[in-house]
């Protein structure tokens, strides 16, 4: 980061030549050491590439193509700029997408038109100023000391200066992401005593949903949104919570309204896309993925999974000709991206499965046998179950079975997925051998977990972590285990003294854990010891 | 899609937005033809200029309300209410309109101590300072003051003028009702409508904002007061 306005790189982004020449004059003026400037998408990311901006003014509305949104989201996404660079977004009015969305793809600022020369400068230099503020945080974060991060927070917070509300959220964030529920819980409630706020409210809905109290959840998205219509971020929340709770229609419902307020959230619009083909509403579902597919022509929420969502509904709807068309064209847009092969792969069978050629249908699913295999720990569950449904049309019962064991394996204390994978046994009408298969696989796990937490008993953390390294080469997604082994590893330095590729391994297994079940206990109990451990630099 | 489907508000409001984008393209153009001016024409002719300059900055401030009107009448506006250093909004608004103010004399200052914090939307209150700035610029002789503070829970914005003060009829009326345009006085009623309902959006522990205007103040002059809970 630049200590100085005059010392910083710049970059121009507007498609209006007169525009983008009165900016570069205003830079120009205040004697900013480098300036570019770029009249497209393109060319602007083209530059972002290559060279590191300390600041970047952007149009919001660039013509066709990409607009500045989509720019920044981009540009974050692939790295191309890093937390201390300045992006301020100009734009005629306020726009809804511009910060309705995640809080790590917002501008750091925004400005509404017409701008000046004076105006421009004392806003720059304010976000310098707040960058710096903010930068102890940021390493701290980085270098994954949450408890340092929260005290720092802490001490900025206590000096009140402008952006207490950025500082609110990431102390809260941070709090969530320790899994300190009751304390995030109490930080969101101190808020929203002074005054209730949107984002604050929300934040209290997430430890709720997390917590997985969802009934509290459920009312509070709802006050959201019953005070502010407009702050979308609750009604996915709302969405999310009443498909946990098995109200599908009504998560369907609540995205199809927020849709209509603000239509070109491509990850929402797919949401609903999913959530309709889980309700077998085939004819919104095909819509709303291919109006997911068109938003997000350039967006970096662009997915393979949405192509390979409308192949599936296409196949459901008896039109695998279709289909297969679609596939051809996910394999066109997502050249050399392994998971995109495997999802047309599987797709691919079940529509050759419907067209009544086995034979091509068994050659798709072979190839995704063997694309699966090259990447274990990369596939969804999912995909997976995807899999062993075409697998059991195709009559391949022993293969489908091994794939629903290990997807039991890898998931064999969340409830939700072993309910899908007994439906999937029931639909293959095998459901009694299902059940069996389903105890029997998780058994298995248990039995592993109980064999090494009596080594850790004994003191024998060894032997413990090599039985747990590998039972996770087969199971790379259970948390348990993962936390488990993470134990092990804790109780081995406190035996035998700190090791820095122990506590660099076990930091990786919590990441993992974290991934997977956000809500997992003994992640930030683990977090915190390693953190007193080794107290990062 | 179908012609009925355009609904006429939308047309109007996209319409609007356009005509934003070439008013903000000539405003930058007219400030900077103005810094080159600066040292080479003489006073009448930078008079002209400067208020060429205010006239395009007042169609594009009731641009900006209409809009904003319209996605509050949709209830599609994001209305995005955060903590804001109130000096520094002060500040940032006075220097927006120095320019223009420099040219009929007028000298702006800001009242409002440096720890003063406050929750609003802050384009929308911008929005209600720029038009109260505006008119003391019509009304003032060469003073105007914004002061802002909070008193009884409230934060109270003050934009006052060394001006005669506004005419009797006009106090007396509700400023924050609508009452409706009259295109014979020439009045079309926007910024303070515009401005009531802003206040009206901002909510708190049962608390609403409000709207008034007053004759008095440090000058003596008219004075525009928005309360904000």
């Amino acid at each position: 980061m630049a200590i100085l306005l005059k010392q910083a790189t710049a970059l121009v982004i507007d498609d209006f030549q007169s525009m983008r020449s009165m900016l570069v004059g205003f830079l120009k003026a205040m004697e900013v050491a480098s300036i570019d400037s770029a009249a497209h998408a393109k060319e602007a990311l083209g530059l972002l590439a290559t060279k590191k901006y300390d600041i970047v003014i952007c149009d919001y509305s660039l013509g066709q193509g990409q607009n500045g949104q989509q720019i920044l989201e981009e540009a974050k996404h692939k790295n191309y700029i890093g937390y201390s660079t300045i992006w301020v977004m100009v734009t005629a009015e306020k726009t809804m997408d511009m910060f309705m969305g995640a809080a790590e793809t917002r501008p750091d600022d925004y400005l509404l038109k017409p701008i000046t020369e004076a105006m421009l400068e004392a806003r720059l230099n304010k976000l310098i100023e707040k960058k710096r503020s903010l930068e102890p945080v940021e390493k701290a974060v980085k270098s994954k000391d949450y408890q340092r991060a929260i005290a720092l927070c802490d001490e900025l917070l206590k000096k009140h200066t402008t952006g207490t509300q950025e500082i609110q959220r990431i102390k809260s964030d941070l709090l969530i992401t320790t899994g300190d529920f009751s304390a995030a819980k109490a930080y969101f409630e101190s808020i929203l005593a002074v005054r209730s706020m949107p984002w604050a409210k929300t934040g209290l809905g997430k430890v709720h949903f997390l917590a997985k109290d969802f009934a509290r959840a459920k009312e509070i998205f709802q006050e959201v949104l019953e005070e502010n219509k407009m702050y979308l971020e609750a009604a996915d929340w709302l969405s999310k919570t009443l498909d946990a709770m098995g109200d599908l229609e009504q998560a369907q419902n609540v995205l199809s309204k927020a849709m209509e307020l603000s239509p070109n959230a491509v990850a929402r619009q797919k949401n609903l896309a999913d959530a309709a083909y889980k309700n077998g509403d085939l004819d919104l579902a095909q819509a709303s993925y291919e109006k997911a597919i068109k938003i997000g022509q350039y967006s970096v929420y662009k997915s393979s999974s949405t192509y390979a969502g409308l192949a599936k509904v296409l196949t459901a709807k008896d039109d695998p000709e279709e289909a297969l068309k679609v596939l051809d064209r996910t394999r066109e847009e997502f050249k050399g991206d392994p998971e995109a092969a495997l999802q047309t792969a599987v797709i691919e069978g079940m529509a050759y499965q419907k067209m009544g050629d086995p034979e091509r249908a068994g050659e798709a699913l072979a190839a995704a046998e063997e694309l699966m295999r090259s990447q274990p720990a990369g596939v969804s569950a999912a995909t997976t179950m995807d899999m062993a449904n075409a697998l059991f049309k195709l009559g391949k019962k022993d293969e489908a079975c091994s794939l629903l064991e290990n997807v039991v394996k890898n998931n064999h204390e969340n409830a939700g997925i072993i309910k899908m994978v007994a439906a999937a046994f029931e639909d293959a009408g095998m459901g009694e051998e299902g059940g069996e298969l389903i105890r029997k696989s998780s058994q298995e796990v248990v039995n592993i977990n109980n064999q090494g937490v009596i080594l850790a008993n004994e003191g024998k953390f060894e032997e413990g972590i090599k039985l747990m390294r590998q039972a996770l080469q087969n199971l790379p997604n259970n948390d348990l285990m993962l936390t488990n082994l993470c134990g092990m590893m804790i109780g081995l330095m406190s035996k035998k003294g700190k090791d820095d590729s122990l506590i660099f391994e076990a930091r990786e297994l919590l990441e993992r854990v974290q991934k997977i079940n956000p809500s997992n206990k003994k992640y930030s109990a683990y977090m915190s010891i390693l953190n007193k451990l080794a107290p990062p630099a | 899609m179908n012609q009925e489907d355009i609904d006429f508000s939308d047309f109007i409001a996209s319409s609007i937005h356009d005509m934003k984008n070439s008013l903000n393209i000539q405003i930058g153009f007219l400030e900077e033809l103005m810094g080159e001016c600066r040292n080479k024409v003489d006073g009448s002719m930078l008079g002209q200029l400067g208020h060429t300059i205010y006239e395009a900055n007042r169609m594009n401030v009731n641009l900006i309300q209409i809009l904003s009107l319209y996605k509050l009448g949709k209830s599609i506006y994001p209305m995005d209410i955060a903590e804001q250093s109130v000096k520094e909004v002060l500040d940032e608004v006075v220097l927006q309109n120095q320019s223009i103010m420099g040219f009929k004399g007028i000298t702006v200052s800001v009242a409002c101590d440096e720890d003063c914090y406050w929750y609003f939307d802050r384009d929308l209150v911008t929005g209600v300072l720029v038009n109260a700035l505006n008119n003391a610029y019509n009304y003032t002789t060469d003073k105007i003051r914004v002061v802002a503070q909070v008193r009884d829970g409230m934060l109270e914005m003050r934009v006052e003028d060394n001006g005669r003060g506004y005419p009797k009829s006009l106090l007396q009326e509700n400023v924050a009702s609508n009452k409706g345009v009259s295109f014979s006085s020439g009045s079309t009623g926007l910024g303070f409508y515009f401005s009531s309902r802003v206040a009206g959006m901002h909510k708190n522990g049962g608390k609403q904002g409000a709207l008034s205007i007053e004759n008095g103040g440090a000058y003596g002059g008219g004075c525009f007061v928005l309360t904000l809970p």
